[in-house]
């Protein structure tokens, strides 16, 4: 090997050990129910992606979202590649629950017996916290260095709706308190150092510029400062950005003959919704994105437009 | 007019998943039976601030009758208490025996009373079931909790119930078999195993813990199923009916169609598909036709194609969606609104909009 190709390998191989050694990113989006989380969550993923990163976008709970809106072959546990640097993966706690036992134990014919019992099966899915602490185990489990190698430098969650959110992210305190012992006491304890730690941990709220959805992002918000003292983005989704001057959609709002009269009102009451949606965003957080209405049906070209205005 | 969607019907469910309008429709559906001359209850979860107020329910969970109505039936609004239904239900169930208050206690209980998969759903359908039993109205409308997908509001009492359920809780409240013959007892050791396995897991006092919840509930587990089993033939009675709301993409599409195959092979009855918000309301209006003076701001003008060139485009999945679902359920499509409707005029003005749209099918 010639000296100077040896010093580049060295030059190179210091390189990945620095990004190795810097911190995986988490993002969390949520927000209430259709206002766009799975969207907005791609779209971040891809944006990331495009700046170096090595990206995994992962989408909660048994049924993908992304395989319809793709339209992917499937979309499962293993990650699968979409673009450069972008890789998709489902996760469901049972599945989560699946992978850790199998690492924690060893044995593949336990494991299996274990998942394989019906019973154990239908408890996994109703016993309180323990599909949602698996999950964020998972999760977090490139940052505690516990489990299977999770090789990326970003992972981007389109996580739940805003109400099973909250019960996700409080499952490690919840479950550290019930049971205090033992491998799931300890376990707990560290994903919620994690799901705690600033550097590591992002938060991205969605909302439309309606009151309902607002609400929840701002209670939420409020409680993740207050339990985490982490500032969550607050992202406001779906605005109409109106090409033409609020004076002139005033007058043809007013003129009853002009054909495009209904139109113009409709547009009036949007652009007055959205200013003071807009200032209620403002009281709840100076952290606040928009994210125009994107009129595109094809889901990539939304997608890549959407990342070009985050 | 009489709406098909009334005939014979006892109890409406709206099913959709989150954000798609819900709590909306129950209300403007019950405004139309109310004005029908009925006593109608609608039981809403955690509605808008503007709507609990206009249905007179902001701040209280009792039964109420709404206020400033003037229909020839009566009109009644609640919201669910979650947490108090639930600790009624176990309550009545354990006939307010000592142990009631161990089952308070116990950590597993707190997690699953409040906020936890299922247990939202379980509650709805408590207070559906004692509100119908109690014979005080001609109709129940149920709005149900946020769920990601429509399907998961009939799965989750099932899957709860499964934890009241005799098999499971055997294993923990006796996992060393002890009250077993020696047969059954080996037998059980590859449940034992299994068991072993949680315990690697979890550990030994999650284990624990949920022996302890088991043991509680012996006594009156019986009668946990019985209401199970009672609430399910509530559900599947012929004058139970579904009305599924939902929003407009290729992706909710989809999933409407697969909760469309899936809620007849359980047995209930799913009568109509509201898809909301689909359009602007001025794209519903046609309104350019009637008007003579056409607009000559190219800006605008150009703007409004652009607008009205996507929502045609998306009209063609609507088209194939009805086309496909058209045998199964009637299919209503609601424009998005400008008027507020969290008033009472507004929720009359929806009310109004779904006959027609309904008469027209
Ligand atoms: N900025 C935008 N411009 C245009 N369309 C958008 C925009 N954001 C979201 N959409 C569309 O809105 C719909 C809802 O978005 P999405 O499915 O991401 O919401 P969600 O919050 O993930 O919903 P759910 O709670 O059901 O999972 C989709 O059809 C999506 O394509
Ligand atoms: N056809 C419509 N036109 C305009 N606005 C509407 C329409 N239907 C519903 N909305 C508005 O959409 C918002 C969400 O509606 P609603 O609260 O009924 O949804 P939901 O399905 O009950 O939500 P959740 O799942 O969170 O309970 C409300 O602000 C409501 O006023
Ligand atoms: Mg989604
Ligand atoms: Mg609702």
């Amino acid at each position: 090997m010639a000296p100077h190709n040896a010093l580049r390998n060295a030059y190179i191989s210091h390189v990945r050990h620095t990004l190795r050694s810097m911190k995986q990113q988490i993002h969390f989006v949520t927000g209430k129910g259709g206002v766009g989380k799975s969207v907005v969550a791609a779209a971040l993923a891809l944006k990331f992606s495009r700046s170096g990163k090595k990206v995994l976008l992962v989408e909660l709970g048994d049924q993908s979202f992304y395989e319809d809106f793709f339209t992917l072959s499937k979309v499962g546990f293993s990650p699968i590649q979409l673009r450069p640097n972008l890789a998709l993966a489902l996760w469901s706690g049972e599945s989560c629950l699946r992978e850790y036992a199998r690492y924690l134990i060893k044995i593949e014919s336990l494991t299996r017996l274990f998942f394989d019992n019906a019973v154990m099966r239908a408890f996994i899915s109703v016993a309180p916290g323990l599909s949602e602490l698996a999950i964020l185990g998972k999760i977090t489990s490139g940052l505690r260095n516990h489990g299977p190698p999770l090789p990326y430098d970003c992972i981007v969650i389109d996580t739940f709706a805003t109400g099973h959110f909250k019960a996700l992210l409080e499952a490690p305190k919840g479950m550290s308190q019930a049971v205090q012992f033992g491998p799931m006491g300890e376990q707990s304890r560290q994903i919620d150092r994690c799901i705690r730690d600033k550097q590591a941990s992002h938060y991205h709220i969605v909302t439309l510029p309606e009151e309902l959805p607002i609400k929840e992002a701002a209670e939420l918000q409020a409680d993740i400062k207050a339990e985490f003292n982490i500032d969550a983005e607050l992202i406001l989704n779906k605005i109409l950005t109106v090409p033409v001057s609020g004076q002139v959609v005033k007058e043809i709002a007013l003129d009853k003959k002009d054909n495009l009269n209904e139109f113009a009102i409709y547009l009036q009451y949007q652009i007055q919704r959205q200013i003071e949606m807009k200032e209620t965003a403002q009281k709840i957080t100076t952290d606040f994105k928009c994210i125009p209405l994107i009129f595109e049906t094809d889901p990539w070209k939304l997608i890549e437009e959407m990342a070009g205005k985050i | 007019m009489a709406m098909e969607l009334f005939k014979n019907t006892k109890i409406l469910v709206c099913v959709g998943s989150g954000g798609v309008g819900k709590t909306t429709m129950a209300a403007a559906l019950a405004v139309i039976e109310a004005k029908a001359g009925k006593r109608v209850l609608v039981l809403t979860i955690d509605p808008a601030k503007r709507l609990a107020q206009t249905l007179g329910i902001e701040g209280t969970h009792d039964v109420t009758k709404v206020p400033g109505q003037n229909f020839k039936g009566t009109l009644y609004a609640s919201v669910i208490d979650h947490k108090r239904t639930f600790d009624d239900f176990v309550l009545r169930a354990s006939q307010h025996s000592e142990a009631v208050q161990k089952i308070f206690n116990n950590s597993l209980y707190q997690q699953l009373s409040t906020n936890l998969s299922g247990s939202q759903e379980f509650t709805s359908l408590e207070k559906l079931y004692s509100c119908y039993d109690s014979g005080d109205y001609d109709l129940i409308i149920l709005d149900t909790p946020p769920t990601k997908h429509a399907i998961d509001f009939l799965n989750a009492p099932q899957k709860l119930s499964f934890l009241f359920s005799e098999g499971v809780a055997k294993w923990f409240r006796d996992p060393e078999g002890k009250k077993l013959g020696l047969i059954s007892h080996l037998i059980q050791s590859g449940t034992k195993q299994v068991l072993k396995v949680l315990e690697t897991l979890t550990g030994s006092q999650f284990i624990r813990e949920l022996g302890d919840f088991f043991i509680n509930i012996e006594k009156w587990q019986e009668k946990l199923l019985q209401r199970t089993v009672d609430v399910q033939r509530m559900l599947i009675a012929p004058t139970t009916k579904f009305v599924l709301v939902t929003s407009f993409d290729q992706a909710k599409l989809k999933e409407a169609e697969y909760f469309i195959r899936e809620i007849s092979k359980g047995g209930y009855h799913l009568d109509t598909v509201i898809l909301n918000r689909i359009f602007p309301s001025w794209l519903d209006q046609g309104s350019e036709q009637n008007k003579n003076k056409s607009s000559d701001n190219m800006d605008l003008n150009n703007f409004y194609s652009k607008m009205k060139a996507y929502y045609s485009q998306r009209d063609v999945y609507y088209r194939q969606f009805q086309a496909k679902i058209e045998k199964e359920a009637r299919v209503l499509r609601i424009p998005d609104l400008v008027n507020d409707i969290s008033d009472l005029s507004g929720l009359e003005e929806l009310s109004l909009l779904i006959e027609e749209r309904q008469s027209k099918t």
